[in-house]
This record gives C-alpha cells, sequence and structure tokens, in this order.
C-alpha cells in the first residue's frame, strides 16, 4: 500500500447510523471498548473513572496545553458539529471529558495526542496555510478527511505512526464521550442519546413501551444507568 | 456443401450477435482532455493534493462525439492499490453540454454542483468516500494519476456513491468516446519541525 488505503466514512450521516448502534450499547462500562474495536483500532483498557459533573470547569484543562486543547476543541467540534440535527460534541462536553480521561483511563493515549495535536496543526498550516483552528469549517474538514485518509502521513507533520490511526483514536473517544453514559462525564444534557434518540437505558421493557420506541415516540428518561 | 453453408450460417449469426449492441464492439473515438493547470507527464499542482489544499482539479475536453448524452469521470493510480488502480475520484452523470469542470467540486453532498456541470454525483474513491482526494504517494516515489474521461451515449443518471467497478459496469456498452490526462506526483515533505525532537512518521507502524 503506498497511501493509507483504509475505507474510511466521516459523514455526518453515516456518523449518526453507526452511533444509533453502538449508543444503544453504551449503557455498559464495557461496551466503550467495543466502540473502538468497531473501527478496527486496538486500544489499551479504557473504562474511564465516574465523574459526577462535568469535572473541567470553563476555561481550564487538566491534562492538555491551552495549544493542544483549543485544536483538540476544534477538532472534536467536526467530528460531530452542532448543526440542524441537534448540538454536538463540544456541547455535550466531549473536550472535559478527553481531557479528563487523558489523566486516567486514556493516560496510555497522552502521548499520541500531543504528538498528533501538534501534527495536525503543522499540516493544516503547511497545506492550507493557517492555524487548524484558524480554518473555516470547510478547510477543517477537508484537512480532517486528509488525516483521516492517511494523506497527511508521510507529510513530515509528526504524527506518531498514521494519521488516520490518530483520527480515528480521536473520534473512537469523541464518541465514548458524546454517546457514553453521563456518569462518566460527558454526553451532558443527554446530547447525545437525543442526537441517536435513544431512549435511556430501561430495567424493563413493556409491550407498549416497545410500541412507542418502534414508532420513534418513546419518551427519553434522561437517567444514567447507574442513577 | 451444405455443411460448409450451415458453418458459414453460423458463423454469420454467431459474429452477428457479438456485434449486435454496435457500440461495445467500436472503439470509443478519441477525447481531447486538457486542464489549464496539468498537463500529462508534468508535476500536478500541490493544491490538487494534500499537500496543498486538496482541491479537485479543473478538467477541460474536446472533440466529444456526436450523441454525447452524459460524461463521466474517474481519477486513479495504477502504480498503486491491490489490486491497482487505486481510484482517486470518480464523478458522473455530467451532462454532456458540459465542456469541463471547474476547479474545487464540492466533496459536501450538500453543496450544490458548480451550475456547469448540475445533475452531476461523486462516486466512492478508493477509501469508501464520494469526494476527490488527492495524490499522497510515499515520499521518493513519482505516481502517474490517471484523469480518464468517458463519453456517454445515454443520459443514465446513475445513483451516487457507485464504486469504479460498479460504474464501469454501468455504462458498459454506452462509452462512445475516452481520453485521458496524466499528470504526475511526486510528495513534498514540509520542513524539519523545530525545537522539539524528530519522530518519522510510519516509524511505528
Amino acid at each position: 500500500m503506498t497511501d493509507d488505503q483504509s475505507p474510511r466514512r466521516i459523514s455526518r450521516r453515516d456518523l449518526l447510523r453507526s452511533a444509533g448502534l453502538a449508543g444503544a450499547a453504551a449503557i455498559l462500562p464495557g461496551s466503550l471498548h467495543g466502540l473502538a474495536e468497531g473501527e478496527g483500532e486496538v486500544l489499551p483498557d479504557e473504562t474511564p473513572t465516574p465523574a459526577a459533573s462535568g469535572a473541567v470547569r470553563s476555561g481550564l484543562t487538566m491534562n492538555l496545553t491551552v495549544e493542544e486543547a483549543e485544536i483538540l476543541n476544534a477538532m472534536i467540534g467536526r467530528l460531530i458539529p452542532d448543526d440542524e440535527y441537534g448540538p454536538g460534541a463540544q456541547e455535550a462536553g466531549a473536550f472535559g471529558y478527553i481531557d479528563r480521561e487523558l489523566g486516567g483511563a486514556l493516560a496510555a493515549s497522552r502521548e499520541i495526542y500531543r504528538a498528533g495535536l501538534l501534527a495536525l496543526d503543522r499540516y493544516a498550516q503547511y497545506s492550507r496555510g493557517a492555524r487548524f483552528i484558524d480554518l473555516d469549517h470547510t478547510d477543517q474538514d477537508s484537512v480532517l478527511f486528509d488525516v483521516q485518509t492517511g494523506g497527511a502521513t508521510g507529510s513530515g507533520a509528526g504524527f506518531l505512526g498514521s494519521s488516520a490511526a490518530f483520527f480515528n483514536l480521536v473520534r473512537a473517544h469523541t464518541w465514548q464521550a458524546t454517546f457514553g453514559d453521563p456518569y462518566y462525564g460527558g454526553n451532558r444534557d443527554f446530547i447525545g442519546w437525543d442526537l441517536i434518540d435513544y431512549p435511556g437505558p430501561r430495567m424493563a421493557v413493556s409491550v407498549e413501551d416497545q410500541k412507542l420506541l418502534e414508532s420513534g415516540a418513546l419518551q427519553s428518561l434522561r437517567r444514567s444507568v447507574y442513577e | 456443401m451444405m455443411r460448409l453453408i450451415g458453418a458459414s450460417l453460423l458463423a454469420a449469426i454467431l459474429f452477428a450477435g457479438a456485434v449486435a449492441p454496435g457500440v461495445q464492439a467500436q472503439s470509443p473515438e478519441p477525447i481531447i482532455v486538457q486542464s489549464p493547470t496539468m498537463q500529462t507527464g508534468q508535476m500536478m499542482p500541490r493544491d490538487y493534493a494534500p499537500d496543498g489544499r486538496n482541491l479537485s482539479p479543473p478538467l477541460t475536453w474536446d472533440n466529444l462525439p456526436e450523441g454525447t448524452r452524459q460524461i463521466a469521470v474517474i481519477c486513479q493510480d495504477h502504480g498503486a492499490g491491490n489490486p491497482p488502480p487505486w481510484v482517486h475520484w470518480i464523478i458522473y452523470n455530467i451532462p454532456g453540454t458540459a465542456r469541463g469542470l471547474p476547479e474545487g467540486i464540492p466533496f459536501d453532498a450538500g453543496v450544490p454542483m458548480p451550475p456547469q456541470v448540475t445533475g452531476a454525483v461523486q462516486g466512492n474513491n478508493g477509501w469508501g468516500l464520494s469526494m476527490y482526494r488527492g495524490p499522497a504517494p510515499p515520499a521518493g516515489n513519482l505516481h502517474h494519476y490517471h484523469f480518464v474521461v468517458y463519453a456517454l451515449d445515454e443520459e443514465l443518471n446513475l445513483p451516487p456513491d457507485l464504486d469504479r467497478e460498479e460504474l464501469l459496469e454501468a455504462i458498459e456498452g454506452h462509452v462512445i468516446g475516452q481520453g485521458d490526462l496524466v499528470p504526475l506526483y511526486e510528495r513534498i515533505q514540509m520542513p524539519e519541525p523545530s525545537g522539539r525532537p524528530r519522530v518519522r512518521d510510519n516509524e511505528f507502524l
């Protein structure tokens, strides 16, 4: 293979379709591994620690530098954007989740994030002439397509391995943060579950509930599985 | 004698059957494919690669056969893929009246196509994405990128997201003209990062 040639998709429509499948499984901590494995990535043990609420106060970071934080926040904002479908990953607190867990369950990925985020920014400056955070959304998406398809690999930007591997890692963590149980500090205000019409975990499902679910009329419990 | 006549008749029937579709048995007429920014055998500008803005390049075509109703374009690299070629771009349902493609076809299917190619749709490239993805071969490797233009005798109005194999199957028997433009590309390495240890890409692959 001369390029990184793994077929990938990034479209909002497909992302949500896939997330919908993953979302129902995401109520259990162990399923967080499944989200990543479904993308063909082998990730370290990443069961996050519980967080009573969004642990990261606005404007502060716990494990990322300010520069890294700006880039990551912009990136996850394009992976699941705030658009006509509803609020996105930023609004769901995905940045806070990842930043916090890089000092915990995701600590093994800390160096990949450091190198990858700086490489992403260098690559944006080299290929598009501006920092990633300063590009408009179209150019940010275009850069991310290059990173996703491995086009940024071999550019000399400084990715640790394939740029596609970095992209898939951040995407997997963004999904965990957005669609996982709010108990773990992401999915703020159930934004992720609302986005995929996941009605929340239930101990029992009546025939009536099943009918409502199939017709899309089942009301969300808006409750963590641990409550 | 009867045997000879019978054999001749059989051969004639078989031959007639083989050429029945007519168009299939004829070689497509040559189309002149050009670009205001690229030439066959010359390096592509980096803006058509991930080293630059990764825009789809502008193309023009001339000498379309009479009866051209629609046009399809594939960009492929015969030096990559398993099996080759590796597909960088597929776009089809281009009106037969179009005389080219402008630079920067939208990668978002929700963004309208430029007016001169209204109705055109993009197919799945080698990454499974319905968009143009320019060349990024390994550093030090010069690759050839074939922009192949097909003139079709019918408005097929195919669905989006077809891959190369599906598209070629769909247009089989409808290709009345064909031409290509084959620019080159070699990866441009960005300067070494300063102020921190250099880690080579792919080192951990």
